[in-house]
């Protein structure tokens, strides 16, 4: 059976009609990571022994017909930035490589309420900031469609490892695209969702105030059914929000009719020939599913990238001052006095990017400069959401690219503004906090994947899953599995 | 000096007895062992969040109720960064902008004059955790790391030591009264940090001040003070035509308790800067109208209610209630005391001075000796019945002091020599034995010398060993003399 071919929902399916047991599934997924995690290095650890313990306690449960849960018997892999009990979180850090978590995520705990199985934890950029996978302080991880290239970042393993189908669930956190450049540049899904949907509470904080978790998946609906595990309230998270948890994965519409899709056109002037190619042809299935197509202005998204490399950074210096070497994590021994204590463990754990980002984040929070900065840019976020809420009074979501280019050769780009420019479709649904999905749109001539981005209004969840569900039914690139992994093991 | 004129300003930081820490459910207690009161939040591990504490916030609002201030219906929170090992995420979380409240006033009593002093604002934080240096390594105790602290900040209202400590006395009455904190400065649970500025009488600008951080006595805090006044004050004569701001560098300040001086810890120029920004792992503190309202009623009596009480229903006078209400202890005392026995002022005066006066050099208190308001009410109610004269309530007291516990009509009982002398038929010999002892008194009394009588009066108190009341003496030897 190509159990690789099946998605999340399907898999389980499976598994409930007792055509295979968990520990089957586990240990088929298991062996596919055997087989090809050292091309894609997608994976920082993985728990064979865990997860087949839990595969078996889990057919256990089935056999004594106890009740099962809604991810019953899905591996489901963890970026790991995101915390497993008595597992080690590096964050993609040196600083971290002896931090065994002391608490589990609240989505990690609610994805294992659910039975989901942990194979495993996926690799990232160093506290997810990057879009490369290249600042990951371990190796990069690679794309599965061009061992070559990069599979994106900084959820970049999580989307490979998805990608190559070695797990059907992976967990990505999303900052400014974290999750959906990614999940375009692999030819998958990726879902961020509202602000506040999915508690941060074990999430390790980059910008606390644009942070999000999400699924990152073969299909929309088994992000969906991720949704309805995670996206619950948290009191450990003031943040979160108090909405009760909803459902995505029925009823799920296989139109567009009458919704009313809203796209920039100004702003994506810019969009190269093959991008843009594939943008319009995405724009004409829409409309095909019976979708009008509306022409809004946001052109002040073009100021999102300085804004946001002003706030979040400001937000990062803080969060990560905590990485001190005194409490946890990885301490100098060659400091003399406490001054050296902070300097040569934070010179020696962290890496040039989270440095380089610290470093423009204490400056835009300094006295003199935090006028023309931070509260400069604080305005101009105020202004981007009331942009978005504007358009969202004519339309009911926003469509874009997901990325600029489809995936690029590792180590390539030198030029940092060059790479940050990666996240300029993304960046303004985290400044805005706005549910937004990226879904496999088609391939550029090199068979590398695009990604189509839909992002509806805050609390638009379900219909932005809906929307995106309807899209992928009618073009099914999901269904194309990277040739090189389109196999048995 | 008299032409110098002191300006102070002062922070009192106080921690709120709540049960639990500002951001997280660890407790909230003193003196247990190092990081035992601790949750990941406390100490900053990566991925925890911090979770607001309601009842920090309640107190809050009784204490800007109770002052008077205007409690903010938006108020939040801001990161203050600084790295030190007992900061645990290296930023404190505090109010910069929207503190919880705003204004509001203390009223104290100095050299038996209220006055009133005005609150710039109040806001909420965290504390920081504690460092103990060892011989070859120094640790951190986490417990009180986010212990919620209130932080009252005065305007520069305060214009000499003295009512600086009149202040805060008045502020920790407010805040016990309430039922805030516990205000144990041993403990650290209240600690000061003072501006400083002194300026010619008559100049309208404020010259450059210099902070003295964490004081944690009245006793420092005046030395302190004084001592910085002294210190500005003698540098600006030494350079009288110097610039003003070139002769104060400002900066922050320590009290040396050893050479009793200040000394600069470090300039305000190589001050840190803070890099304030709003907290984004916490919303906003809304508060609505109707919250305010019902935490207005939960306010007991306040020092300044009581006080007027004492004065307008009690008869006392404005000094004397002042110097009971300022420790709710001795007020609360006093007021049980007043359950048993009405005499309002008297009670005053045996729990404020007679009382204080016996027990200050072995640094008790009246309830920290473990002597009941009971038992200082029978005493007063003795006096008043005439079962014992004012003298020997004195030796009654001393009793009371060194037998703590004991029951002055226990006391009294059980020793002759506090019998009083009441019938006549007792006393009577004894007058005429005075009177046939003095003829030459008697004589003076008649040529119209009151000396004289009150001579004779002494004569048979001291006969009687003062066990006889006064009154009925003067009454016995009117009758005999008056009558010839």
């Amino acid at each position: 059976m190509e159990l690789y071919k099946l998605t999340a929902s399907e898999i389980k399916e499976l598994f409930l009609q007792d055509k295979l047991s968990a520990e089957e599934i586990t240990k088929y997924f298991l062996n596919r990571i055997e087989k090809s995690d050292e091309k894609l290095k997608a994976f920082l650890k993985i728990f064979p022994e865990k997860a087949l313990k839990s595969a078996k306690a889990l057919d256990k449960k089935k056999k004594e017909n106890q009740q099962l849960g809604k991810l019953a018997a899905i591996p489901v892999a963890i970026k790991d930035n995101m915390h497993i009990k008595d597992e080690i979180t590096t964050c993609g850090s040196k600083f971290l490589t002896n931090y065994k978590a002391p608490f589990s995520a609240t989505a990690v705990k609610l994805l294992e309420q659910e039975d989901a199985i942990f194979i495993g934890k996926t690799n990232l950029d160093e506290f997810a900031m990057g879009s490369s996978n290249e600042h990951s302080a371990f190796h990069p991880s690679h794309n599965p469609w061009d061992l070559a290239c990069t599979p994106g970042g900084s959820s970049g393993g999580s989307a490979s490892a998805v990608a190559a189908r070695l797990t059907p669930i992976a967990t990505g956190s999303d900052t400014g695209g974290s999750i959906r450049q990614p999940a375009a540049f692999c030819g998958i899904v990726g879902f961020k969702p509202t602000y506040g949907r999915i508690s941060r509470y074990g999430l390790v904080a980059f910008g606390s105030s644009f942070d999000q978790i999400g699924p990152i998946t073969a299909s929309v609906k088994d992000a969906g059914l991720a949704m309805e595990v995670m996206g619950k309230h948290c009191p450990c998270d003031s943040t979160s929000l108090n909405f009760p948890q909803e459902t995505y994965t029925e009823n799920l519409p296989e139109t567009l009719k009458g919704k009313k899709i809203g796209v920039p056109w100004h702003f994506l002037e810019q969009l190269s020939d093959g991008a843009k190619e594939n943008f319009l042809a995405s724009i004409e299935t829409i409309k095909s599913l019976g979708a009008e197509i509306i022409d809004i202005d946001l052109d002040i998204l073009k100021y999102s990238i300085a804004v946001y490399y002003i706030l979040a950074t400001a937000e990062a210096s803080t969060n990560l001052a905590r990485f001190d070497g005194i409490r946890y994590g990885v301490r100098s021994p060659d400091a003399q006095d406490l001054e050296e204590l902070y300097d040569i463990s934070r010179d020696q754990g962290f890496g040039e990017e989270v440095k380089k980002r610290i470093l423009l984040g204490t400056f835009v929070l300094s006295a003199g400069y935090q006028e023309a900065f931070y509260k400069q840019a604080q305005k101009v976020r105020t202004l981007i959401i009331r942009a978005y809420e504007s358009a969202f009074e004519t339309c009911d979501a926003v469509c874009m690219p997901t990325a600029p280019t489809t995936t690029f050769k590792l180590n390539t780009i030198q030029d940092p503004v060059k790479m940050y420019l990666q996240d300029i479709f993304t960046i303004s649904s985290n400044l805005a906090g706005l549910p937004s999905i990226s879904i496999p749109s088609g391939f550029d001539s090199d068979n590398k994947p695009y990604g189509l981005q839909l992002i509806g209004p805050q609390m638009h969840d379900v219909f932005v899953i809906q929307y995106a569900h309807a899209f992928e039914m009618a073009t099914k690139f999901n269904r194309i599995v990277p040739p090189q992994f389109d196999k048995e093991f | 000096m008299s032409d110098w004129e002191v300006v102070i300003g002062l922070e009192v930081h106080t921690q709120l007895n709540t049960k639990t820490k500002l951001f997280s459910a660890a407790p909230n207690h003193f003196g247990d062992e190092p990081n035992t009161n601790i949750s990941i939040t406390d100490t900053g591990q990566p991925g925890s969040l911090p979770v607001l504490n309601k009842s920090a916030v309640f107190k809050a609002v009784q204490l800007g109720l109770a002052i008077e201030a205007e409690v903010a219906e938006f108020s939040k929170f801001d990161r203050k960064s600084y790295f030190y090992p007992d900061s645990p995420r290296n930023f404190q979380i505090t109010q910069l902008e929207h503190p919880i409240i705003k204004g509001g006033k203390i009223t104290a009593e100095i050299d038996g004059q209220l006055k009133t002093f005005e609150i710039d604002r109040a806001h909420l934080e965290d504390d920081a955790g504690m460092l103990k240096h060892f011989s070859s390594f120094a640790g951190v105790d986490y417990n009180r790391a986010g212990v919620p602290l209130i932080e009252i900040v005065s305007t520069p209202c305060i214009s000499s030591p003295k009512e600086a400590t009149a202040y805060v006395k008045a502020l920790k009455a407010i805040l016990e009264y309430i039922n805030v904190s516990d205000c144990d400065m041993e403990k650290g649970s209240l600690r000061m940090d003072a501006n400083i500025s002194v300026r010619k009488v008559g100049e309208k600008r404020l010259r450059n001040k210099t902070e003295i951080k964490n004081m944690n006595s009245f006793y420092f805090l005046e030395l302190a003070l004084e001592s910085e006044i002294e210190r500005q004050i003698a540098l600006y004569e030494k350079h009288p035509d110097e610039d003003p701001d070139n002769v104060i560098i400002p900066g922050t300040y320590r009290y040396d308790t050893e050479t009793k001086k200040t000394v600069m810890m470090r300039m305000k120029e190589r001050a840190e800067d803070y890099r304030y920004f709003p907290e984004p792992d916490l919303i906003p503190i809304v508060l609505t109208k109707e919250y305010i309202e019902s935490v207005r009623e939960t306010l007991p009596e306040l020092p300044q209610q009581r006080l007027q009480r004492y004065v307008s229903e009690l008869g006392l006078s404005e000094y004397a209630a002042s110097v009971l209400i300022v420790d709710k202890m001795t007020s609360d005392y006093f007021e049980e005391a007043l359950t048993i026995c009405s005499n309002a002022k008297s009670l005053c005066n045996w729990i404020t001075v007679e009382f204080p006066g016996r027990l200050k050099e072995a640094g008790h208190t009246l309830y920290s000796i473990g002597i009941p308001a009971k038992h200082v009410a029978n005493l007063v109610a003795m006096i008043d019945d005439k079962k014992i004269t004012g003298r020997i309530a004195k030796e009654v007291a001393d009793d009371m002091v060194k037998n703590p516990g004991t029951d002055p009509i226990e006391i009294v009982k059980n020793n002759s020599n506090y019998q009083p002398l009441s019938s006549t038929s007792e006393i009577e010999p004894l007058v005429e034995k005075v009177l046939s002892d003095n003829p030459q008194s008697i004589e003076d009394y008649k040529m119209g010398k009151k000396k004289a009588f009150a001579f004779l009066v002494g004569q048979v108190m001291k006969q009687t060993k003062g066990k006889a009341s006064p009154e009925v003496v003067n009454e016995l030897i009117h009758k005999r003399l008056d009558s010839k």
